[in-house]
């Protein structure tokens, strides 16, 4: 069976900044992925270049049995529309109502009345526990409350594959639990391939199958989520159970013999 | 120094390089025009009529101070039949539209890059981008055509009040009369004057709304990059307005 996502020997840089390297990753079909690593390992950049935000200065990568690489803004458009994606930082469109905002990727899709689409969208808010709030802007929200009106954006149009970076950040443990059953009770229902980026390695253990580490641009492990606290490399291991002592220092710079600090 | 000179000479290039690339995209989103509508009609609100108080206060000066510098010398030479036509010359071909255009750059420019450069830091260019949108079509083409546009309105409104202006002054504070004043504009004024200042104002139009969106799209490093942007798409919106005036009244004066 193709993968939904197939990567192979990326690399990205910017400027003399080298961000990832030779990575190499499948997702499968209705599987979910989870991705972890210390700060400005590169977890973010992988998420924008699976979506052909980034281009990758090496390697190529699949989608949906489709190769991005090389392809124009106008030729990933079809591709785009199957795909949803919730940004680390929102990417809310400040310009709109909370409704709107969700609405938007429905509205630009077409082929539903706008009274499907508002009842569409009043019940992914009621499911990310905003209801209520369809008429405020943006900038009248919390943090936690963009990061739920994001999810429901991402969520709102059945996507095939689904990228959640850092989905429970900024939510407190009883809505991060919440909005993790939600994401699962989706994907259950729709089928779909979900990649995952997350700080919060419990809760994104429980949601993901596998989980992957990324360490200075490389991926450095994969493995089944339930162990993962246990897993094998030190690195990983420190990382997950949140040590002091380990190879990797409290920034999350590895100090383990032979590497650059 | 011959070294900063030749980095300042390269950075001016890549920024005007990439007003060009921008404008080129601009032009092709355009073929064929799918402008979002409600995105357009926005614009042209918020950019057109908030700013008629602003401009309409400026023009009336403009035409005032026009009157008032040249009316001791028509009093003093008794050629009052040209007072109006010294004024309406000035603010029509000139004045006018390079003292709205600086209004315009000030007040809807620098606004739009702000705008423009907080989305692209937040990233809402990204999620437009990853909804399958083109930011260009999407928020750049209703933008330009809306600061294009609206320039030019209210370019011709300002004409108007400034013509007002030197009237008012003339007749109030040099005791010129009003069917003098009219007459000094309808004989000597040729429809051309007129026209050469909204053609003027169309590319001053251009300039503004490229430059603007072009610093606002490509800005980088957060809150004090986007100071950066604003900061820089008025100064080159200034030069390009001068630049630009000097060669349209060379080539079609």
């Amino acid at each position: 069976m193709t993968p939904t996502v197939r990567i192979a020997g990326v690399g990205k840089r910017y400027g003399a900044r080298r961000v990832l390297e030779d990575i190499s990753l499948d997702i499968a079909p209705g599987k979910r992925l989870g991705l972890i690593g210390p700060a400005a390992s590169g977890k973010s950049v992988l998420c924008k270049l699976v979506t052909g935000l980034e281009t990758p200065d090496a390697g190529t990568i699949e989608v949906l049995g489709e190769s991005i690489v090389g392809k124009r803004e106008a030729q990933l458009g079809a591709l785009r529309r199957r795909i949803g994606m919730l940004f680390q930082n929102y990417a809310l469109f400040d310009f709109l109502t909370v409704e709107q905002n969700v609405a938007f990727p429905l509205e630009q899709r077409g082929g539903m009345t706008a009274d499907e689409i508002a009842t569409r969208v009043a019940a992914r808010l009621r499911a990310v526990g905003l209801a209520g709030s369809e008429h405020k802007l943006t900038g009248e929200l919390s943090g936690g409350m963009k990061k739920r009106v994001g999810i429901a954006r991402a969520t709102v149009a059945d996507a095939e594959l689904v990228i959640y970076d850092e989905p429970s950040a900024g939510l407190d443990p009883v809505t991060t639990q919440k909005i993790y059953d939600l994401l699962s009770a989706d994907q259950v229902r729709t089928g779909a391939t979900v990649l995952a980026v997350s700080s919060d390695v419990a809760a994104l253990a429980s949601f993901v199958d596998e989980i992957a580490f990324l360490y200075r641009g490389h991926l450095i492990y994969r493995g089944p989520a339930a162990g993962i606290t246990d897993a094998p490399d030190p690195l990983v291991r420190q990382f997950v159970r949140g040590e002091l002592e380990g190879p990797l220092d409290r920034e999350g710079v590895a100090t383990r013999e032979g590497e650059d600090r | 120094m011959i070294g900063n000179v030749g980095a300042g000479a390269i950075r001016v290039a890549q920024e005007v390089g990439g007003i060009v690339v921008l404008t080129g995209q601009v032009l092709r989103a355009l073929v064929p025009p799918r402008i979002d509508g409600r995105e357009l009609l926005k614009n042209l609100h918020k950019m057109g009529n908030r700013s008629v108080p602003i401009v309409v206060l400026t023009a009336f000066f403009a035409g005032a101070l026009m009157m008032l510098q040249a009316g001791p010398f028509v009093k003093k030479f008794g050629a009052t039949s040209l007072a109006g036509w010294g004024a309406g010359y000035a603010v029509l071909r000139e004045i006018g539209p390079i003292l709205i255009a600086l209004m315009f750059s000030g007040r809807v420019g620098a606004n739009n890059t702000a705008e423009l450069s907080t989305m692209t830091v937040t990233e809402q260019l990204d999620g437009l981008r990853a909804l399958a949108i083109d930011p260009i079509r999407f928020l750049v083409v209703p933008r330009v055509i809306a600061m294009v546009v609206m320039l030019v309105v209210l370019t011709v409104i300002g004409d108007l009040v400034a013509l007002l202006g030197a009237s008012i002054v003339g007749r109030t504070m040099l005791e010129i009369d009003w069917s003098t004043m009219y007459y000094s504009f309808a004989d000597n004024l040729k429809p051309y004057d007129f026209l050469h200042g909204v053609y003027k104002s169309i590319a001053f139009g251009v300039a503004i709304a490229m430059s603007s969106c072009y610093f606002g799209v490509t800005v980088r490093g957060g809150a004090v990059g986007v100071g950066r942007a604003v900061n820089a798409a008025v100064v080159a919106a200034a030069v390009s307005i001068m630049l630009l005036d000097f060669f349209l009244t060379y080539l079609t004066g």
